[in-house]
């Protein structure tokens, strides 16, 4: 279980993060959701460790991340971040061994390999395994550094944006992947995402953020009402249910906007 | 196939080895073999720091096409036998004596990095491009600041200058050599065991932070034996300016691979190669009429260019 607890985020006199105490439950699928600017990022930067709160505290398992080995902390929560741009000439599996790093630090075990082998099958990336991931699509690339994140095989999973720039396929397959390592592998995934939809239905639970404040966290029926993300984007939201589930409807909303 | 090219590539500097302490020698074991000796000497470890620091400096940056001479030693070397010659003229060759000139050159670059990593350290990782700015400022500043020292010395003093700032392999003394192989031996040992965190450095700062690796203090380290190595290959050889980039980029292209325990070997193998190929050719065919950084440049350019060509432009 990850808690925070009381954390601010300041950059000079202005104020990013405040008074951020959320937790994000166990096994489950966590989005963070909001606007542009809500601190979504930051929040999740921090629990990566990649970013020093000004204040507060984060709690993995009810102690502090601030004074941990980073070599420890590699072994329980992995990052992605929006996958940069990529000019190395590595190949897939080339790519999936340095999830290994942590335990391995550079020198591949058989427990190594048969991680890579894992992550690789888990993601269908097999065709793909000896392909150079700067020859790669964008989709295909961002499931190639998922799987790097996957033989980490760490408890919590941190995902920045994932769907980023993806065709709706990828993100749909992204979004399966992430549903099932939460269903059959008992792992925590947290994700900053943008498409309220695909945070609706995929989420377990959802945190919604503005002004470096969370606004409202709970399950996906708590959260995802018409009131709630009117308040949240300032936008007029419909918010259907089908046979396939919720869905959010904020395309043409009536009127002007605000 | 990549250890074959690897093998290929060591038993090609053996046999330049070789040929170059034997050829036209006429077997003179008082005089010629050994002045070719400390000159052989010099070019393994000017390769061996010339390589590593380039290579890993471009990891450490992210960034193909620099070489630690942006962050400024060199200019503090040519500023310090400026300032020699102004204050000493053709004296200071004499009261100094070339350790004592070495000596003085290593210390000064070691104390100049030493502020200078205090400094950009103070609070905290600084954005690396901010280090980068800060450093070539730096050597602007100090570089204008040599000239004006240049302009108060005497024609036959600049002569002496102009041969501080070119690279040459002629002026190790056995003294300076055995305290360069130590440092430099010391450098691989202390950094041989990290090289596959630098791997995991050039996935960026973020990545390598997530995979468990103490960004800061692996930088820290690296740029510290950078510097180590840097001051040894400056004093010993002179300023080789940015000879690094075409050695580094070479060794990438070569070794077909960024992993610091192959390109690293690799690297240092051809910096040793092209050096006494280029002194080959300085002593035999142009009888010391160009200069072996010249030359260097000119074929690691050339080699590069065809590695790109060959490989369709995925070096």
């Amino acid at each position: 279980m990850i808690t925070t607890r009381n954390l601010f985020k300041t950059y000079g006199s202005k104020s990013v993060l405040r008074d951020v105490s959320v937790q994000f439950p166990t096994g489950a699928l966590t989005s963070l959701i909001g606007p542009n600017g809500a601190g979504k990022t930051t929040l999740l930067m921090m629990i990566a460790r990649l970013l020093d709160p000004t204040r507060g505290d984060i709690l993995l398992d009810g102690s502090s991340v601030a004074h941990m080995r980073s070599a420890d902390y590699a072994k329980r929560v992995a990052t992605l971040r929006q996958s940069p741009e990529f000019n190395l000439r590595l190949t897939v599996e080339e790519l999936v061994a340095f999830g290994r790093f942590p335990y391995s630090r550079g020198a591949l075990t058989p427990r190594d390999l048969r991680a890579i082998d894992e992550a690789i099958a888990f993601l269908s990336l097999d065709r793909l395994r000896r392909a150079y991931v700067d020859e790669l699509s964008g989709g295909q690339r961002q499931m190639a550094f998922l799987a790097m994140t996957i033989a980490q095989q760490t408890d919590c999973l941190l995902l920045d944006e994932p769907l980023n720039n993806l065709d709706i396929k990828h993100a749909v397959q992204i979004m399966r992947a992430l549903r099932r390592l939460c269903d059959e592998q008992g792992r925590t995934v947290i994700l900053v995402v943008h498409d309220i939809n695909f945070a609706a239905c995929y989420s377990d639970h959802i945190v919604a953020m503005k002004d470096g404040a969370v606004r409202c966290a709970g399950a996906v029926s708590e959260v995802v009402t018409e009131d709630c993300l009117r308040e949240l984007y300032g936008l007029d939201f419909e918010i259907t249910h089908g046979e396939r589930g919720r869905l959010c409807n904020y395309f043409n909303p009536p009127g002007e906007l605000k | 196939m990549r250890a074959a090219s690897q093998r290929m590539i060591w038993l090609t500097v053996i046999a330049l080895a070789v040929f170059f302490l034997f050829f036209r020698s006429g077997l003179d074991f008082d005089y010629v073999i050994p002045k070719r000796l400390a000159r052989l000497a010099a070019m393994i470890l000017g390769g061996i720091c010339i390589a590593w620091s380039s290579i890993a400096f471009q990891t450490l940056t992210g960034n193909r096409i620099l070489t630690p001479a942006i962050m400024g030693y060199e200019a503090v070397y040519l500023l310090l036998q400026s300032l020699l010659v102004l204050a000493m003229g053709t004296q200071s060759l004499v009261a100094l004596g070339a350790n004592g000139n070495f000596f003085v050159s290593v210390l000064l670059m070691l104390g100049y990095s030493w502020i200078l990593h205090r400094w950009l350290f103070r609070n905290g990782g600084q954005n690396v491009y901010f280090v980068l700015l800060v450093g070539l400022v730096l050597t602007m500043v100090i570089g204008t600041f040599t000239q004006f020292v240049q302009l108060k010395t005497s024609p036959g003093e600049f002569s002496i200058l102009l041969g501080f700032t070119q690279a040459s392999f002629g002026r190790a003394e056995p003294g300076q050599l055995l305290v360069s192989a130590a440092l430099v031996a010391a450098v691989c040992l202390a950094g041989f065991r990290s090289l596959p965190t630098l791997d995991v450095i050039l996935l960026g700062r973020d990545q390598a932070i997530s995979l468990g690796v103490d960004h800061r203090r692996t930088v820290r380290l690296h740029l510290a034996l950078i510097a180590v190595l840097v001051a040894v290959s400056t004093s010993l050889l002179g300023p080789t300016a940015f000879m690094g980039i075409f050695i580094a980029n070479t060794a990438y292209a070569q070794a077909r691979s960024r992993r610091h325990r192959i390109t690293l070997p690799t690297g240092c193998a051809i910096s040793v190669g092209i050096f006494i190929l280029a002194q080959l050719a300085v002593e035999h065919v142009f009888n010391y009429k160009t200069t072996v950084g010249i030359l260097v440049n000119l074929v690691c350019g050339g080699w590069f260019l065809a590695t790109m060509a060959r490989t369709r432009g995925t070096a």
